[in-house]
């Protein structure tokens, strides 16, 4: 379990500035698409109520609907909850010392990664779209110098705001070090971790 | 005795195992699921209470199930030629749609 008061690697006088997910848009995508999984059969179910019932007094015709329709609302229930969970552990940490970034692929693959603010070069806001705009939603994109990988906040909500201050974070991280000397900064590790 | 297709006959409790079989991949399916979340989840009621909505929306779904599977005689088996006249209009008919 991942407790907030307690950070991987913790450093002195470390503390959490932003505790990032994706979007509340996202979260009802997921709801939405379960819903319509859902009713779509049930209205179908009451369309062809007169037919159905007889197929159900049918003694091979109605445990196979049963049966089929046990395992299609169980799948569909499986699927917001798996989705839901790749949701709830995509996450994005930044503190007042580093970006942590966790993200889950699949049930088979998580990817932890974190990234000193000193070696921040840039962070891009990036709002494309209707909803995103509407709904004030986009991307954050982290960019360090002379490397290649960046960090993606994805759909993450007010996405200007979070830029400015990971860049303000970043100054005043590179300000402190110039401060206590110069050291070589710290590259992004990541570390990928089979699941379970 | 001469050997004839018609005569086979196709047990209803075959889909019982496909239901129990799928229940077994649902389960280990679901284990695993929770065991991310709990093992890299935030802690907080978020998690808890999604836990809790799961597991009681699961035992809704399976009871239900099971109450409308214990209607019928799975000790049944179908006649392999009642199962090809499904494919005929007859049911259809029946039900009163008419031929397709």
């Amino acid at each position: 379990m991942m407790n907030l008061h307690h950070l991987p690697n913790q450093r002195k006088n470390e503390h959490i500035v932003l505790f990032l997910r994706r979007q509340w848009f996202t979260l009802l995508r997921i709801v939405i698409a379960f819903l319509i999984l859902t009713i779509i059969p049930i209205i179908l179910a009451i369309y062809f109520w007169e037919t159905l019932s007889i197929w159900l007094e049918d003694p091979f015709l109605g445990p196979a609907i049963i049966v089929a329709g046990s395992i299609y609302f169980l799948c569909t229930w499986l699927f917001a909850f798996v989705e839901f969970a790749d949701y709830y552990l995509d996450i994005w940490i930044v503190t007042t010392e580093r970006i942590i970034n966790i993200e889950q692929k699949g049930l088979f693959e998580r990817t932890a990664s974190e990234l000193d603010l000193v070696s921040v070069q840039d962070a891009t806001a990036e709002i494309k779209g209707f909803l995103e705009t509407i709904f004030d939603f986009g991307d954050v994109l982290i960019e360090t110098a002379g490397e290649q990988q960046r960090f993606h906040f994805q759909s993450v909500d007010d996405p200007e705001k979070i830029k400015e201050t990971v860049m303000r974070l970043t100054l005043e991280a590179k300000e402190r070090l110039n401060a206590h000397g110069n050291r070589h900064p710290i590259i992004p590790t990541e570390i990928k971790t089979p699941s379970v | 005795m001469p050997f004839s297709l018609t005569e086979l006959s196709f047990p209803v409790l075959i889909f019982l195992g496909i239901y129990c079989f799928f229940l077994l991949f649902y389960v280990v399916y679901s284990l695993f699921t929770a065991i991310h979340l709990i093992k890299y989840g935030v802690v907080g009621f978020p998690m808890y209470l999604i836990l809790v909505v799961y597991i009681g929306g699961t035992i809704l779904l399976i009871a239900a199930s099971i109450f409308l599977l214990l209607r019928y005689d799975w000790t049944y088996s179908v006649p392999l030629d009642f199962i090809t006249s499904l494919f005929d209009n007859s049911l259809f008919q029946k039900a009163g749609i008419g031929s397709l």
